[in-house]
């Protein structure tokens, strides 16, 4: 239903970021832009400083742009944010600590209540059971392990039904064995609930397993430099890192990144 | 596959040691996990308290050797204990009133330091206007405001209220700005990108998040707030007299025992006030004691 309206997504157009004083400003976002359809995974991959997390914070609402425009579901990012429509997931679980897990996914409906009326509001409890955290609900944040720690901070993010989902490398805390568990979580997930999300990462293996499409920054200023397609068949399971379709992918990434910060293509 | 096969076999031990901390903590409960008991266990055991516990029965010796040598000096310890058995009803009555000034006086500069932090913390443009004359005030030496407000007060609790107060408001305001402030970034943008209000924020983030620093706050305020007292009562005795009074009374006629006595009290009501804040804050901060929140 979502996917017929036009407007539907986020739609990232020309925008520009600089930071710094007057005079002495150094350009972070060189008229990017990016459209991501509703119900489409994408994610941001490219060298440290290249903005990637500004992108993030522009479309979350969090910094203003010098220029352009990002509309979410037609409506500016402010509309959105009024209307509770971006759901955040930051580098860091980012949760309350004296709140118990359920009461930390609770969060989101009881601030900005408002923007409660028409929508499909999820049973935390319930969200937290889906993601293998039904045993936790009562317990507090600090005695859970980082990737139940983040479990719970996505679950947080879907708890309130928002139409676009923006993830800030998520799992970039986790070690190697627990990502993949993440990794395949969140997209069993998603898989039930497609959001239009935005994912920022640093691991090409990742960005392959989970996105549509990525979307390789460069930096000095923070450009687009490629958007590669990822036509892997969904669902996906740990399988595809076996498959050539996955190697060949791979080896288009790292290249691309590769020329992207300058270095000689191996 | 064989990237496949590390997977399943890290997803298993993941797995595992889910369970077993989940295991561990709900069978003991959150107040007493293993890990506490552990602690408890340790502070029962001998090594921890029998250092402090030595330290003090030489200090005692010392002190008694020195007074028995300098009887015009310091006092015997069996000296101040007669004291404070055979004028027990005196001590409690200045007691009281020392104790009175330090309630009043503390939980008024505490409550005001903390809502002038909230303010501040909320309205920039307040701390901008405040913050100088506060600090003004502060540099002001307690000692040298005591008398003038004697003067303003008369001889009654009110300057003791106030210059306890006084000493009381700055740490906390200080301490509890600082906790206002110092939230996490990553969930302060969670709750922006949700449209929270900042009463939303305050509520949810701020007010919670501030504890650790309104604690260590406490924690500096509170001893102050004896001093306070005293000071006050050094300078306006009164009829109501106080602990502080009983020190200078009883110096100025060179009564060795009733000075150190109530010293004594003094110092007991200190280490009172700390220990019951130690209690508070095990109760409202357990949270924030592992790498979390605050220092
Ligand atoms: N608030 C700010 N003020 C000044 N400069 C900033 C600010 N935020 C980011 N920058 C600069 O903008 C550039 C891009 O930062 P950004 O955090 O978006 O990079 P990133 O791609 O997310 O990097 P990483 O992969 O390390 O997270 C960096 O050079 C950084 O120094
Ligand atoms: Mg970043």
């Amino acid at each position: 239903m979502d996917t017929a309206q036009p407007h539907a997504g986020v739609h990232i157009e020309n925008v520009s970021k600089s930071f710094g004083p007057d005079g002495a400003r150094t350009l972070v976002l060189n008229h990017v832009s990016l459209s991501i359809k509703m119900g489409e995974f994408v994610s941001v991959i490219g060298p440290s400083g290249c903005g990637k997390s500004t992108l993030l914070k522009a479309v979350a609402g969090l910094l203003p742009v010098d220029s352009g425009t990002v509309m979410v579901d037609g409506m500016t990012v402010a509309a959105a944010t009024k209307n509770k429509m971006i759901g955040l997931v930051p580098q860091s679980p980012a949760l309350l600590p004296w709140r118990t897990v359920l009461d930390n996914v609770r969060l989101p409906m009881t601030v900005n209540p408002k923007a409660n009326a028409n929508r499909n509001l999820r049973d935390p409890q319930e969200i937290l059971e889906s993601f293998g955290l039904g045993a936790a609900l009562d317990k507090y944040p600090g005695q859970l392990s980082g990737g139940m720690q983040q479990r719970v901070a996505i679950a947080r993010a879907f708890v309130f039904d928002p139409s676009v989902l923006l993830m800030d490398e998520p799992f970039s805390a986790l070690d190697e064995m627990n990502r993949d568990q993440q990794r395949l979580g969140l997209l069993d997930f998603w898989q039930s609930n497609r959001k239009a999300v935005m994912f920022v990462t640093h691991s090409v293996p990742e960005a392959i397993m989970l996105s549509d499409r990525i979307v390789v920054m460069g930096a000095h200023p923070g450009h687009i430099a490629e958007i590669i397609d990822v036509p892997l068949p969904r669902p996906r399971t740990i399988d595809v890192y076996a498959t050539d379709e996955f190697r060949d992918l791979e080896g288009h990434v790292r290249s691309t990144l590769r020329e992207v910060m300058g270095q000689k293509s191996a | 596959m064989r990237k496949s096969q590390k997977t399943n076999l890290d997803r298993s031990t993941s797995d595992t040691s889910a369970l077993a901390v989940q295991n561990a903590s709900s069978a003991t409960g959150r107040r007493f996990s293993p890990l506490a008991t552990a602690k408890l266990k340790q502070n029962l055991s001998w090594s921890t308290w029998a250092p402090a516990v030595i330290t003090f029965v030489i200090a005692a010796a010392l002190w008694q050797v020195t007074a028995i040598a300098n009887p015009y000096v310091i006092p015997t310890i069996d000296q101040v204990w007669l004291s404070l058995i055979n004028d027990a009803d005196t001590y409690w009555k200045n007691m009281l009133v020392t104790g009175l000034e330090v309630l009043v006086g503390a939980s008024s500069g505490i409550i005001a330091g903390f809502i002038l932090a909230i303010i501040m913390a909320e309205f920039q443009i307040m701390e901008r206007a405040i913050m100088p004359l506060v600090v003004v005030v502060m540099v002001t030496p307690i000692v040298a405001i005591a008398p003038a407000l004697v003067v303003a007060f008369g001889f009654g609790m009110t300057p003791k209220f106030i210059v306890t107060a006084l000493v009381v408001f700055f740490p906390m305001l200080v301490n509890s700005l600082a906790g206002l402030r110092d939230v996490d970034d990553r969930t302060l943008d969670v709750m922006k990108t949700l449209h929270a209000s900042r009463w939303e924020i305050f509520r949810d983030l701020r007010f919670t998040g501030s504890m650790p620093y309104v604690f260590a706050g406490l924690r500096i305020a509170l001893p102050l707030a004896i001093v306070g007292a005293a000071v006050a009562e050094f300078v306006a005795a009164g009829q109501q007299a106080g602990l502080g009074s009983l020190v200078t009374i009883a110096a100025a006629q060179a009564n060795l025992p009733v000075t150190w006595a109530s010293i004594a009290l003094l110092c007991l009501m200190g280490v009172i006030l700390i220990s019951m804040l130690a209690l508070v804050r095990k109760r409202v901060l357990w949270w924030s004691d592992g790498a979390a929140v605050g220092r």
